[in-house]
């Protein structure tokens, strides 16, 4: 409002530098809204290969950390297919125990983060309250063929652990289902047990 | 002039936001290097198998503590303080005679939440608070220490685990482990023998 005013007297390039950086502003914003209207609930999976998406977070030999591929259940193992690559797989009969839990986490990794930094006037604050998204996680405990134990931890969309969970069933593995994380902190202490 | 003045303060602390965001992040997860950390280290003694992480009391999600024990076996062997690193259960660790076994017990934990911490900054951080300690195969302690890990600013909650499974292995790679049995010559070793070492540490935060 006067700006206009006090840049027209002083420096009249003030306020297209202030027009642009609300350009800017905005363009952010309208990115940040982009990625929010984008619904990734929906079941996708790599063109032509079967199974669920997922995310491996961790722990499968083999697969990197955070690669996205497709989970299948066979016959007698569990397979993950990171795109078009080699596939991983871990024997049903070798599996101790699967859990299935959820968790909320912000989407949009780095570029999201640094983005909402960048907005002004803590507008990237406003924008971490709607980025969230809550998933279903798969934890998998397998021995491998020396009797070592892993643990492998895969995000799925809401919903999709349920699918998992039945055809692991059916299969006969035994899964876990854990209960939702308590909304209050649990900082239960554990008496200091040496041995 | 005002303006302009007022342009160059709106610039200027989007330009610090920048900055600072990913040097917060880089701080978070460096948790202070010592410049003992560079230093070359003698060529590692023992070997070492990783437990299973106890949860006793303690309400933990079963993904974090699969975590834990994951990233504890990557930052082991990264670390390079131990010959070899192996698997809870692994058969071929029973051959090895200079075996110490790692015992995880988590003591505390306090959930949090990634979009409290992205709206509020100062609140929903991911506190875990674990005993770790290490026993040789004939059950004598010779490592103790409380270590935690947190994640207050930037990252998802299981990155408290990699924190803390770093935390770990920075301890125990700045301890000084007795030398191991089979190592030492047979005449007898001067001073006082393999000392046990108990030195609870408790982080504050």
């Amino acid at each position: 409002m006067n700006c206009k005013a006090v840049s027209s007297k002083h420096d009249p390039n003030a306020c297209f530098l202030i027009n642009r950086l609300l350009a800017y502003t905005i363009l952010l914003v309208w990115c940040s809204t982009a990625i929010l209207a984008q619904d990734p609930s929906a079941p996708v999976s790599v063109a032509g290969v079967p199974g669920i998406r997922v995310t491996h977070v961790l722990g499968l030999e083999g697969a990197s950390s955070n690669a996205k591929g497709n989970l299948t259940i066979q016959d007698k193992a569990m397979q993950f297919q990171k795109g078009g690559g080699a596939a991983t797989q871990v024997s049903l009969d070798s599996i101790q125990d699967v859990f299935l839990g959820e968790q909320s986490k912000q989407f949009g990794g780095l570029p999201m983060t640094l983005g909402k930094a960048a907005t002004p006037f803590g507008g990237g604050r406003v924008i971490s309250l709607f980025s969230h998204k809550k998933y279903d996680t798969l934890t998998v405990e397998y021995l491998d063929v020396n009797g070592g134990l892993h643990g492998a931890i895969f995000q799925l969309n809401k919903g999709q652990g349920q699918v998992i969970k039945n055809e692991l069933v059916a299969k006969g593995v035994h899964v876990t289902e854990v209960e939702v994380q308590p909304k209050k902190q649990s900082t239960s202490e554990v008496e200091s047990e040496n041995k | 002039m005002k303006t302009s003045k007022r342009v160059t303060s709106v610039v200027l602390s989007i330009w610090i936001i920048v900055t600072v965001a990913p040097s917060q992040l880089a701080a978070q997860t460096a948790a202070g290097k010592s410049p003992s950390d560079n230093r070359p280290s003698a060529a590692p003694q023992w070997s070492v198998q990783v437990d299973k992480v106890v949860t006793g009391d303690v309400i933990l999600e079963p993904a974090f503590r699969i975590a834990i024990y994951e990233n504890l076996l990557q930052e082991l062997a990264k670390g390079k303080c131990f010959k070899e690193v192996f698997r809870s259960g692994d058969r071929n660790a029973r051959d090895i005679t200079d075996l110490l076994i790692l015992k995880t017990t988590v003591q505390k934990y306090t959930p949090g939440s990634e979009t409290r911490r992205a709206v509020t900054t100062v609140s929903g951080a991911t506190k875990l608070k674990v005993r770790s300690q290490l026993y040789t195969r004939d059950g004598r302690l010779i490592l103790e220490r409380v270590v935690d890990g947190n994640v207050r600013f930037f990252g998802g909650n299981l990155r408290a685990t990699h924190n803390l499974a770093r935390n770990i292995a920075k301890t125990i790679k700045q301890s000084n482990l007795p030398t191991p049995t089979s190592s030492i010559p047979e005449q007898k070793a001067e001073g006082s023998p393999v000392s046990t070492l108990q030195a609870v540490r408790s982080r504050e935060d």
